[in-house]
């Protein structure tokens, strides 16, 4: 079934039969942020906190450039909160919000850092879970991690948000039209496309072969 | 449909799909043998990508967004619901935050200017104010004959020494070709020169108890 959609975010979640405003549960995280109780600060970033940094560090790929993206981003959702019209999800919103931030610190980042050359490795730092691996395995696998992570950070921008929101946050297409603020279509082109430019990326590099990153 | 028309529409975006249902272009990769590989490609890319871990927030984070969170509390519980005074505040907040780089500098420059300042306070103080006499004189061969061997026809530099009570207690006369150590006794008792005058002349503008210089300087006159 075609349809042309608009740009039109409240016509764009009733066309794609997204949930059309907030669930019960944000309601009353919503109420207790605009009364200002602290709890449901305390568990908006308990819910949030720990989404938003991944799928923004999945997007800038560095990790203190992302934890100051996420603070710019609660910031935001706390001053904003007031202004939130309730005509998408809670999620949908902070996602959103995160998104624009995640690609205006590109921008910024693009403009006057990109000559900077950083002394540590981000990756270095982060958490890594125990998953039975012998130490050969976990190499290989972090190898492989790596591979990936850099090829989707080559990527397009808007290719690379696209896959980032599908296939590592596993957001629906809907979802992701409401972030995006994009029909459908463009939704489900540009996972393609990122895909696509994700397989050509991973391929054409002598180093990173897409069986072994795959196997 | 053909892997052409497969291919088109799977980036043209013309089908809306409902997660997880495949779409015609979907389903002939699946069963066309020259689109298989590229299908199989592009699974395994989503597969790769599905299995990067979730990246873990740092634990210092957490404190940072409850930081965050508690000033936005405040200010929004102080406002008490005034949108204009929780605009005032804060911009009075971001202009601290923009004042905070000025700060270090200014407190700096104002303590070294002061440390400056109390430095020479004592100096100033102590120091004794230099005053310098220019005397034209009339060139008269007859009335400094008397005096020292100089003649007026050039500048003379008289350098006088006061004691406290303005007296002189020495003198040296140099003109351009040398010096000549005056002795006091022979000025004060001479008679034909206004030079004893001197410690009244200088007594107009205050006391002085040093060395003091007068420069004495030929004015030729055509007749």
């Amino acid at each position: 079934m075609a349809q042309s959609l608009s740009g039109d975010s409240s016509r764009l979640s009733i066309l794609a039969g997204a949930q059309a405003g907030v669930s019960e549960e944000d309601a009353r995280i919503l109420r207790g942020l605009r009364a200002g109780i602290e709890e449901a600060y305390e568990e908006l970033i308990d819910r949030y906190e720990q989404q938003v940094y991944g799928m923004v560090y999945r997007l800038l790929g560095n990790q203190s450039d992302t934890c100051d993206v996420v603070q710019e981003v609660f910031l935001k959702v706390f001053r904003g909160v007031k202004s939130f019209r309730e005509q998408s999800s809670l999620r949908t919103w902070i996602y959103r919000i995160a998104v624009n931030e995640a690609h205006n610190h590109r921008r910024w980042f693009v403009r006057h850092c990109r000559h900077e050359v950083s002394m540590t490795d981000g990756s270095s730092l982060e958490y890594t879970p125990d998953q039975g691996l012998s130490p050969f395995e976990q190499t290989l696998e972090g190898e492989h991690r790596t591979l990936i992570e850099q090829a989707l950070t080559r990527i397009n921008p808007a290719f690379q948000t696209a896959v980032v929101l599908r296939d590592i946050q596993n957001l629906s297409y809907e979802e992701i039209a409401e972030i995006l603020q994009v029909s459908l279509g463009t939704v489900k082109s540009r996972i393609l496309r990122g895909r696509e430019a994700l397989r050509r990326e991973l391929t054409q590099r002598p180093d990173a072969g897409l069986a072994e990153v795959m196997a | 449909m053909n892997c052409r028309s497969a291919k088109r529409g799977q980036y043209s975006g013309d089908e809306i799909l409902r997660d997880g249902e495949p779409s015609r272009s979907e389903a002939h990769q699946l069963e066309c043998e020259s689109c298989e590989p590229d299908a199989s490609d592009l699974r395994a890319v989503r597969f790769a990508l599905q299995r990067l871990p979730q990246a873990q927030s740092p634990v210092g984070l957490r404190t940072r967004l409850r930081v965050t969170a508690s000033q936005e509390r405040r200010l929004l519980l102080e406002s008490d619901g005034s949108r204009f005074l929780r605009l005032w505040r804060r911009w009075k907040f971001r202009l601290n935050e923009m004042m905070r780089p000025f700060t270090i500098p200014a407190t700096g420059g104002l303590a070294s200017s002061l440390v400056l300042f109390s430095a020479l306070f004592f100096t100033i103080l102590s120091s004794t104010t230099g005053v310098a006499y220019d005397v034209p004189v009339l060139g008269s061969g007859a009335i400094n004959a008397n005096l020292v061997p100089a003649e007026l026809r050039s500048g003379i530099v008289l350098s006088l020494s006061l004691d406290w009570n303005g007296r002189i207690t020495d003198y040296v006369v140099r003109d351009g070709s040398g010096s000549i150590v005056g002795n006091p006794n022979r000025l004060r008792s001479n008679s034909n020169i206004s030079l004893p005058e001197i410690p009244s002349v200088l007594a107009m503008a205050q006391p002085v108890s040093s060395d003091i210089r007068i420069s004495l300087t030929p004015i030729t006159y055509r007749q």
